[in-house]
């Protein structure tokens, strides 16, 4: 257990503005006339690591697809509610989603580095914003990587193709390039399913880092790893929010029989 | 009867067998056909600018029993090597009489007993014309039978003329020509006395020509056919003089490869059947570039908006289908369209709105390099587009989910991360509309690529791309060879060497896209 960077335990409950990086209220999404996610509502403590658990098809990256609005390329989804993220409901239409998305960063299942440089993936997004200076970039890229816990390995071949290093290099480099844009908010999905089990510990122990600057969501199939990670854990069950609460409480108590039943290895 | 007789591969490795060798010997096959075809090209090519040894025979000419003629050998009708009495031999000769070259069928025997000619030459004209002949001696003015072996020193001597000649139009001449002309537009009583002394000093330069160029006439050299009867040829028109019965194989080859610089870099002479085929290869490779430049971006923008931006629905797949049909439209209808729509209709449009004075001759609608660089684009489009869509579907989907979740809009996606990716598709696609450019001739007839081009459509004169002009093309020269061939001696090997030199220029432009997509390739491959 790493049991260096936890803090105290709020309580979902009673989180002001403040406290809360993510306020869900309401949300309904449905896929043509399938309903996956259905009345979510929930609120995403900032500065903290919040795992989201269920079997495969619950909706639970879906959910996590909502709070960068990734879920619009599909045209036949549709959605309702309020996801508030900094005192602006993000589901409006009027909302710059290019600019949520570099402040929501997100990190997908498989490592999925551009076909460029190791520099050039980290300054992609920067890029973007019109950073040009390559001073500002030099700083960024290494301050990202190091970050990332990635500087050490890299630094001395920045321009090299991305595709040299290793699976579990290349999602940190994902991870830094998400990094660089300095994200208040860090979507994992699945980060670590396509790793070995010590890659996976490091992206782990990044991740406790990491909780210092940006509030974090994972999504994992992996229930010790959500244990491990994550201070607060949301169980997802058929597009419904079953249970949300600190993780110790979850998996040492669940409330509800669906939740033990999952945790315990009965299904999913 | 006995069964196995029907099912003689009644054994399933057998029957495997049996297929395999039947796929072999249809592959062999097509391979025998490619090669023979690259054989033929190569052999009938590459003969016409080997100097062939020259012969002598007698043949029955003129209702002439027997006349003497020099000739070589051009190509053999069956095989007089293993036998074959009725074996004959195609023979191009010289004859004195005008046009001094004929082609004939010799029987093999007669052939046999020919002996070559080592003192016989073939004579090159700087008009293209070529006979073979016995130079005899060198004339200079009134001495005759001067020993030939003063001909590179006369040759200097008329060359040295020349360069006088030359000079006196190109620093004399020419200014006051240009001078007199406008100072006749002007026509101002003021002028006279100018004018006047104008005339008088063109006149004394033109009179000087004249002189020179009797001086460099008397220069000749006499030759002797086969027949006794001899010709005489001011040495000034004497482009080449060859004695392939005196050369080695050493020497030859290095005369070949003259011949093939000569042929490469020398516009062609007596109706495309002589000289070279600059012009033309300028011409394609020209063209080629040109349509390059307008159909990649057409056919990569109109692919990124198929296949990113428009609406999945009928209306899309009906117009995917329709690009594919595309591919399959017969070329000449593209020409049609191209000499319908785009020279009459917006080439004509044109000329109203911007050179209204000058109608009804047309300035813009006519056939020219731009029309049919813009006609072979559109003919080229559909393959881009194709191959532009199956490089964009080629990207993986993650890749373009990490660039939008990195804050990145469609067209910044696009631009960045998904182009790029597809730019290996992409230079296929531009690969195989070169490759078909190059090679079309029948709509580049209708719109632009004519038998002779007196300019080139580069040259030094303000705008210096001329897209206006008409140019050759190699097609085009090859089309025209292969007419010439059917009623006159020469032409044939002109078009064998055309054909070599167009197969090259595709071969070269396909190796360079090649290049950069491997290139481009291995910069944007995934490892995964």
């Amino acid at each position: 257990m790493l049991t260096l960077f936890e803090r105290e335990t709020l309580n979902l409950a009673t989180l002001n503005d403040e406290q809360t990086a993510i306020r869900v209220e309401q949300l309904n999404l449905a896929f043509d006339k399938k309903s996956v996610l259905s009345e979510i509502s929930m609120r995403i403590p900032a500065n903290r690591i919040v795992a989201l658990i269920g079997q495969s098809g619950c909706g639970k990256s879906t959910l996590i697809s909502c709070f960068n609005r990734m879920n619009d390329f599909y045209p036949q989804c549709r959605y309702e509610g309020k996801i508030i993220i900094d005192g602006r409901n993000i589901n409006h239409r009027n909302e710059n989603v290019a600019q949520l998305r570099a402040r929501v960063g997100m990190v997908f299942q498989k490592p999925n580095p551009f076909p460029m440089s190791i520099f050039d993936n980290i300054c992609y997004g920067l890029r973007l914003q019109g950073v040009t200076q390559r001073r500002q970039l030099d700083e960024a890229v290494e301050q990202a990587l190091k970050d990332a816990a990635l500087w050490n390995e890299v630094k001395d071949r920045l321009f090299d193709p991305a595709s040299v290093l290793s699976g579990g290099q290349q999602q940190r480099l994902v991870i830094a390039r998400a990094l660089a844009l300095k994200p208040e908010i860090l979507l994992l999905d699945e980060p670590t399913s396509a790793l070995d089990p010590l890659t996976t510990l490091h992206i782990e122990e990044l991740m406790a880092q990491l909780k210092k600057r940006c509030t974090i969501v994972i999504v994992t199939h992996n229930m010790q790893q959500a244990a491990r990670v994550s201070d607060y854990t949301a169980f997802l069950h058929q597009g419904r929010l079953i249970e949300y609460s600190d993780s110790d409480t979850l998996f040492t108590t669940p409330r509800k029989k669906q939740t033990e039943d999952y945790i315990t290895g009965r299904y999913g | 009867m006995d069964k196995r007789w029907f099912y003689p591969w009644r054994n399933a490795a057998q029957r495997q067998t049996l297929v395999i060798s039947l796929c072999a010997f249809f592959t062999a096959g097509l391979l025998l056909g490619l090669v023979g075809i690259i054989l033929l090209i190569f052999a009938r090519g590459g003969g016409y600018f080997w100097p062939e040894d020259i012969y002598e025979f007698g043949l029955p000419i003129d209702n002439k029993p027997e006349v003497r003629v020099f000739g070589e050998f051009q190509g053999s009708q069956g095989l007089a090597s293993l036998g074959d009495k009725s074996a004959r031999y195609w023979l191009v000769y010289s004859h004195s009489n005008p046009p001094y070259k004929r082609r004939a069928l010799v029987a093999a025997h007669r052939v046999q007993n020919a002996d070559i000619a080592r003192h016989a030459a073939r004579v090159l004209l700087h008009d293209g014309r070529t006979f073979l002949a016995k130079p005899v001696f060198l004339n200079k003015h009134d001495e005759r039978g001067r020993v030939l072996d003063k001909l590179p020193a006369y040759q200097q001597q008329v060359q040295r003329l020349t360069d006088q000649i030359e000079t006196i139009r190109d620093i004399h001449l020419g200014p006051l020509h240009r001078k007199i002309s406008t100072l006749t537009l002007k026509d101002s009583q003021t002028n006279s006395g100018e004018l006047l002394a104008g005339k008088r000093a063109f006149e004394r330069w033109q009179s000087k020509v004249i002189q020179l160029e009797a001086t460099r006439g008397q220069y000749t050299l006499t030759l002797e056919f086969a027949d006794t009867n001899t010709i005489t040829v001011p040495l000034n028109q004497l482009k080449q003089l060859v004695y392939p019965g005196q050369l080695n194989q050493v020497e030859k080859l290095w005369l070949t490869l003259g011949n093939i610089w000569q042929f490469l870099s020398q516009p062609p002479q007596q109706a495309n059947t002589a000289g070279g085929i600059f012009p033309a290869l300028f011409g394609t490779v020209l063209m080629v570039f040109l349509m390059t430049l307008i159909v990649t971006p057409f056919g990569v923008l109109a692919a990124v908006y198929l296949s990113e931006y428009a609406p999945r629905n009928a209306v899309t797949t009906a117009i995917r289908v329709a690009v594919a049909n595309m591919a399959g439209v017969p070329s000449i209808v593209y020409g049609v369209f191209g000499l319908g729509f785009f020279i009459y209709g917006i080439g004509g449009q044109l000329d109203e709105w911007l050179f209204g004075d000058s109608l009804p001759a047309p300035t813009l609608g006519t056939p020219g390099l731009f029309w049919a660089s813009l006609t072979m684009a559109l003919l080229t489009l559909p393959v881009v587009i194709v191959a532009t869509e199956e490089g964009l579907r080629n990207v993986p989907a993650e890749i373009k989910a990490g660039s939008y979740a990195l804050g990145a809009t469609k067209a910044e996606t696009m631009w960045h991360t998904v182009l790029p990716m597809a730019s290996p598709g992409i230079m296929t696609g531009v690969i195989l509309a070169i490759a078909r450019a190059a090679g079309e001739v029948a709509p580049l007839m209708l719109v632009g690529a004519v038998k002779f081009a007196p300019n080139l459509p580069v040259d030094s004169e303000f705008p210096f791309l001329h897209l206006e002009r008409q140019f050759m093309h190699l097609g085009v020269l090859i089309y025209d060879g292969a007419f010439h061939s059917q009623t006159q001696t020469s032409g044939a090997s002109m078009m064998f060497a055309a054909c070599l030199l167009l197969l090259l220029v595709v071969f070269i432009l396909n190796i360079i896209a090649v290049v950069l997509r491997n290139k481009l390739r291995k910069r944007y491959q995934k490892e995964t």
